[in-house]
């Protein structure tokens, strides 16, 4: 009995020791972390590949489906291996621009400003036809006590509410919401605990304020529509309360050393590819549908001076 | 938590199974209690009256551990049946305890609880009693300081000793302070094992003594002895050999022979 | 003198039942005890009092409630019994826990290495025997205890900034502030190994290498390896945790499900990371027991058996004795007092209490010395290559970590703003936040054992209670409290309260498992009841040791309270996540610096805790 259960406890040890040898892909490489190859990538060797990233603000499984398709159909049109690479949070993914561990990002406008002064000479390539005046949805649980309201002063009404945003450093999730908030006369001491909460994601925003955990919160308007449609958001619980006046947001940012690494006018090949993507052909409209755009467009850094001014304002941009 | 009624010492304990004088204070019939080879107890029988002051006599692994054990509910038999007061060991757990709260037994390692004071171990042997808020109260407070005293007296230690902890003291205070705790207790019958093993012998009669002093008309004795020297003060003597008993009579009638027979070749010396 | 260092909660307890008391007398006899604790303070009253937090808690509670989050934990609930089955969800599950588990294994293993060598480095007895001075000892002791001050999470955070996103920083992150603890541990169990041997072997020409590994070398191994098993536990929590904050591994995908609610596919992964953890709990447990190493914390140190009974104790057992001069004397780790004897099983009368066999189980026999040794190297021959092929399967490239990544420069630093965040506000969140969190976890694993101690049944649903608790990654409960729960302080107080609830209530219940108490079986015997029976016989005797566990826990939680910082106005770790997403390296370094001071003095004190708790009586 005894050696037997001696036996048990070494084996025990031994099989946890040799559980990530059994298990199955033989690169225990999480989701997040880059695949060994990628850590480093020497320059000038035979094959680069080009690692797409983007902010998480979505569901996971929107961003698993989403983003290797785009990398699949950027692969056919460009001829070169592209893989991507999830990231957990918006820090992280300024961070791994500014490294050099993702070569091209799909950022939201205050992350791309990041990425931009981290990163001297990153380009801005592309954004969609939505984000030119892109608009955040304030919203409310229809237990809140709160109403629709109709503009920017309107917003006292949070006051001593329970709020809160998305990630610290979403532009509609965050940045922009604030600078209204601002504008309308609150202040972030204002909410309910003295500090509005930061819920991660808008879909995270759209469940904790649907649950009663927030009066309010405030998410990007597209994917509140998303959210209505798939009945992820209730209406009978959660309902829009305001729609902010447009805005600049998301766009493609890719690295400065793009051309030299896979060969002179890669980026402008790349640009030329993302804003070629129609309607018409059904991966590049599966893709645009994904995105909520009807097509991409040319888009350049000065378009975001707004966006980088009002971080700077907030102390989200120093 | 366990709300029996707080009998406070001196009463005729009320309800269960209350002392008839006809019936035995334990009774033990046919008890086996198996063991590795042959059994620790073999069918043992005995029966113990009120006012009894009986010894369990016999070599090493003889069974007078378990049959103390056994006595006092903490080994279960795997047959024969235990009577305390003439009432089966109840199942449930509160008649249970109610019925274990009549048993006292003196242990040999004592088990005071260092942590404690000397009034809060005296003040433990309530706890059966006790509810919570007492029991708490008795962790912040000094509870029932006259009692103490009283008990204190009777095995001859001043009440300076009650704000003291157990861990502080010499080992005859020690054993004294077990002994007071099973007076505040008050059980009917009083087990102990070996309690004298340890002690020098002017101390080990001092406390069998006191001991042997503690039985009233409603109290009996049962205390397993490693020196059949100190049988002067029992009324009976139990001698246990091999888990069967060897003999059971008045302790006064215990000879040499009887002491060979129970002790084989190495009968222990008579006293030091 | 009173709780010095305790936290303020137990220390107005302890006063409160020291003031209380009324003294029946004087102390006439002018006995030994300089710190009253046993009579002025009962022992297992103190024991349970941290838990009174719960009234201000609960008192607060109804009013943090909405409403709106129960249909989301029933759902949460109901998905514990279906968890998702699909191949990819668990496909991907046991890759992130395949990438957990190995970041678990390399970072300890790097630590203990590191740990070893800055130990050796750290000895006072070392450097006198090498060369004759102290100084370099001490002042590599002080230089150590920054790295340990910083949380792994920080340092995960700190290197993803400098050298970018690479399987090597989760790994270094974990071997870092590890490396560090390891150190003074073993630092201080060297330290605290009797001299004599070493002086003796020198004192006949041997050479100081030699004699340091002959004299130290055997005695330091058990603690070595009970102390480094317990820390593979800790490093696999830590590498869940590093996960949620996206540094890779399960921790990562948990994280994500729970955001996006995906309730069944957070249970495939919770239930297989839940089955690695026991089964490396068990399989830990089973070497300790096999090998014959202390207990982790000698909770439960010896404090029953009359110093009458110690002389026939020490010569009674082999296994006893040398237990306890194995005892370590890390944070803690153990009775300060290795002289004392193990508590033996000593009264025949409860033949079933089990102690006797337990401790006759552990002599050790003749060839298990020998054999230990085998084992030992076996374990270590199977280790080592399986860590090299671990660390080239996931591209841990340990030069990788040289390669910096210059900091963005972004503009000069603003002192200004720097003084302008609320300090006093940060700093006083954090501290309430840590007390309350720890009270609530001290006090609450005695309490609710006392609560289950009538029903056995009740016990392997609360040790599964627990290892959920463990399990549970602090930031993952708060974001779970939210959906029930308002945020703020009391949310970011339970979530780390219930995490370290886990861990203490595991170590709690193997001390008062693994320690005979005599008392409550006479207790139980005189008719008491099974709670007070535990508070009065058992509880009494864990008292100290467990308390003074508890003092290195509540250093511990305020290390910690930074992981909760994404619930809200949880002071410092909140303001940190919010200036690292700014970059804001100034406002960044300021709170480093803070936060640091604050656990160096947080260590400090609960080491005097500790130390007031364990000295001798």
């Amino acid at each position: 009995m005894a050696i037997r259960e001696r036996w048990a406890a070494v084996l025990a040890g031994l099989s946890l020791v040799l559980l990530p040898a059994a298990l199955p892909g033989g690169t225990p490489g999480g989701p997040s972390l880059l695949p060994p190859a990628q850590a480093e990538q020497p320059q000038g060797q035979a094959k680069p590949v080009l690692r797409i990233g983007a902010i998480p603000d979505q569901k996971p499984e929107k961003l698993n489906r989403l983003y290797p398709l785009v990398a699949a159909e950027l692969e056919r049109q460009l001829g070169v291996q592209v893989t991507y690479v999830p990231v957990v949070d918006y820090t992280a993914a300024v961070t791994a621009f500014r490294t050099g561990d993702l070569d091209l990002v799909w950022f939201g406008g205050l992350t791309g400003v990041q990425a931009r002064l981290q990163k001297p000479g990153a380009q801005v390539l592309a954004q969609r036809d939505i984000d030119v005046a892109f608009h955040s949805i304030f919203i409310a649980n229809t237990g809140s006590g709160l109403k629709q309201i109709r503009d920017v002063k309107g917003l006292t009404e949070l006051k001593g509410k329970r709020f809160t945003f998305g990630s610290e450093s979403s532009t509609s999730g965050r940045l922009m919401p604030q600078y209204f908030l601002a504008k309308g006369g609150v202040k972030l001491a204002d909410f309910a605990g003295g500090a509005p909460g930061f819920s991660g994601s808008h879909d995270t925003t759209i469940a904790l304020v649907q649950s009663g955990a927030y009066d309010a919160g405030v998410v990007n308007e597209q994917v509140w529509r998303t959210s209505l449609r798939d009945g992820r958001a209730n209406r009978a619980k959660v309902f829009a309360i305001w729609r902010t006046p447009g805005y600049p947001d998301y766009h493609w940012i890719g690295q400065p050393n793009l051309d030299q690494r896979f060969g002179k006018g890669f980026s402008r090949k790349l640009q030329g590819a993302i804003i070629s993507w129609r309607t018409t052909n059904p991966q590049q409209k599966q893709i645009l549908t994904l995105f909520g755009a009807q097509q991409f467009s040319k888009s350049t850094a000065a378009n975001y001076k707004q966006i980088e001014l009002v971080g700077r304002q907030i102390g989200k941009i120093r | 938590m366990a709300e029996a009624p707080a009998r406070e010492p001196g009463q005729p304990s009320p309800g269960l199974g209350a002392p008839s004088h006809d019936l035995p204070w334990l009774e033990l019939s046919q008890i086996t209690v198996p063991g590795r080879g042959r059994p620790r107890l073999d069918r043992v029988s005995l029966a113990i009256g009120g006012g009894e002051r009986v010894a369990l006599l016999g070599p090493s692994g003889a069974g007078k551990s378990s049959l103390l054990a056994v006595a006092n509910g903490l080994l279960r038999p795997s047959s024969g049946s235990l009577r305390w007061l003439g009432a089966p060991p109840a199942r449930s757990g509160r008649p249970r305890r109610r019925q274990q709260a009549r048993i006292g037994t003196l242990w040999q390692d004592l088990r005071l609880i260092e942590e404690l004071s000397v009034q809060q171990n005296l003040n433990s042997a309530r706890l059966a009693a006790w509810g919570w808020p007492r029991a708490l109260l008795n962790l912040l407070w000094a509870v029932d300081t006259a009692a103490n005293r009283e008990a204190l007296a009777q095995v001859d230690l001043g009440a300076e000793l009650l704000a003291q902890p157990v861990s502080a003291l010499s080992g005859g205070q020690r054993q004294r302070v077990a002994i007071a705790r099973l007076l505040r207790q008050d059980p009917e019958l009083l087990l102990a094992d070996e309690p004298l093993a340890s002690l020098d012998p002017r101390l080990a009669a001092e406390l069998l003594q006191l001991l042997l002093n503690q039985v009233t008309p409603r109290r009996a004795l049962l205390l397993s002895l490693h020196r059949p020297d100190l049988l002067a003060g029992f009324d009976r003597a139990i001698g246990l050999r091999q888990g069967q008993v060897l003999f059971d009579q008045p302790a006064c009638s215990i000879g040499p022979a009887d002491l060979e027979a129970l002790y084989g070749g190495d009968q222990p010396g008579f006293g030091p | 003198m009173i709780g010095l260092g305790l936290p303020a909660v137990i220390r107005s307890k302890l006063r409160n039942a020291w003031t209380g008391r009324v003294w029946t007398g004087g102390n006439p006899n002018g006995t030994k005890t300089g710190l009253n604790w046993p009579t002025g303070i009962a022992a297992p009253l103190a024991m349970v009092a941290p838990a009174l937090v719960l009234i201000p808690v609960l008192g607060l509670l109804p009013g943090l409630v909405h409403g709106g989050g129960f249909d989301l934990l029933a759902e949460f609930i109901q998905a514990a019994f279906s968890p998702s089955l699909d191949p990819l969800v668990l496909g991907s599950a046991l890759k992130g826990l395949g990438t957990t588990v190995g970041i678990a294994l390399l970072g300890w293993a790097a630590s203990v290495l590191l740990g070893l060598v800055l130990a050796l480095a750290s000895s006072r007895q070392v450097w006198t025997s090498c060369c004759g001075h102290v100084w370099p000892a001490n002042l590599l002791r002080r230089l150590l205890a920054l790295p340990r001050s910083i949380h792994e999470l920080l340092w995960g955070l700190l290197l993803l900034q400098v050298v970018g996103l690479q399987p090597a920083v989760a790994i270094a992150a974990i071997a870092i502030p590890y490396g560090a603890l390891v150190a003074r541990v073993l630092g201080d169990q060297l330290d605290g190994l009797p001299s004599g041997a070493l002086a003796a072997l020198r004192c006949s020409g041997v050479p100081a290498p030699q004699a340091l590994l002959t004299a130290l070398g055997p005695p330091l191994l058990p603690g070595l390896l009970s102390y480094g098993g317990y820390r593979l536990e800790c490093a696999l929590r830590s590498a869940t945790l590093l996960g949620v904050f996206g540094l890779g591994g399960l921790g990562t995908e948990l994280k994500l499900c729970l955001q996006s609610l995906q309730f069944h596919e957070l249970w495939t992964g919770l239930w297989l990371l839940l089955a690695v953890m026991l089964l490396l709990e068990t399989g830990l447990g089973g070497l300790r027991r096999r090998w014959l190493m202390p207990r982790r914390l000698g909770l439960g140190s010896p404090s029953s058996g009359s110093p009458r009974l110690e002389p026939g104790a020490a010569q009674g057992s082999g296994s006893g004795r040398a237990l306890a001069a194995w005892a370590p004397a890390g944070p803690g780790l153990a009775s300060p007092n290795p002289a004392r004897p193990w508590p033996l099983p000593s009264s025949p009368l409860a033949p079933e209490s089990g102690a006797g066999h337990r401790d006759q189980g552990r002599a050790p026999r003749p060839d298990s010395l020998g054999r230990r040794g085998r084992e030992m190297v076996l374990a270590l021959v199977v280790i080592m290559p399986l860590l090299v092929w671990l660390a080239r399967a996931m591209g841990v490239h340990p030069l990788g970590l040289l390669h910096w990544q210059p900091l963005p420069n972004l503009g000069a630093a603003s002192w200004a703003s720097v003084l302008a965040l609320p300090w006093p506000q940060l700093v006083g969140t954090t501290l309430l936040l840590t007390l309350v969190a720890a009270a609530l976890a001290v006090g609450l694993a005695p309490l609710l054992l006392l609560v289950i101690a009538p029903w056995p049944w009740a016990r392997p649903l609360l040790q599964l209670a627990w290892a959920l608790a463990r399990l549970w990654p602090p930031p993952l409960s708060a974001l779970l409290l939210l959906l029930l729960l308002k945020p703020g302080l009391v949310t970011a107080a339970l979530a780390l309260g219930f995490h370290n609830l886990g861990v203490l209530g595991r170590l709690l219940l193997e001390a008062s498992d693994d320690c005979p108490a005599p008392a409550e079986l006479a207790l139980k015997g005189a008719g008491v009841g099974p709670r007070l029976a535990l508070l009065y016989g058992r509880y009494s005797g864990l008292a100290r040791s467990y308390l003074a566990y508890g003092a290195y826990r509540a250093d511990v939680i305020l290390r910690e309270s930074v992981v909760v910082g994404l619930v809200g106005a949880a002071g410092l770790g909140t303001q940190l996540l919010e200036s690292l997403s700014s970059f804001a390296w100034d406002q960044l370094l300021a709170l480093l610096v803070v936060y640091a001071l604050l656990t160096l003095v947080g260590e400090d004190l609960s080491d005097r805790a500790r130390h007031w708790l364990l000295a001798p009586t």
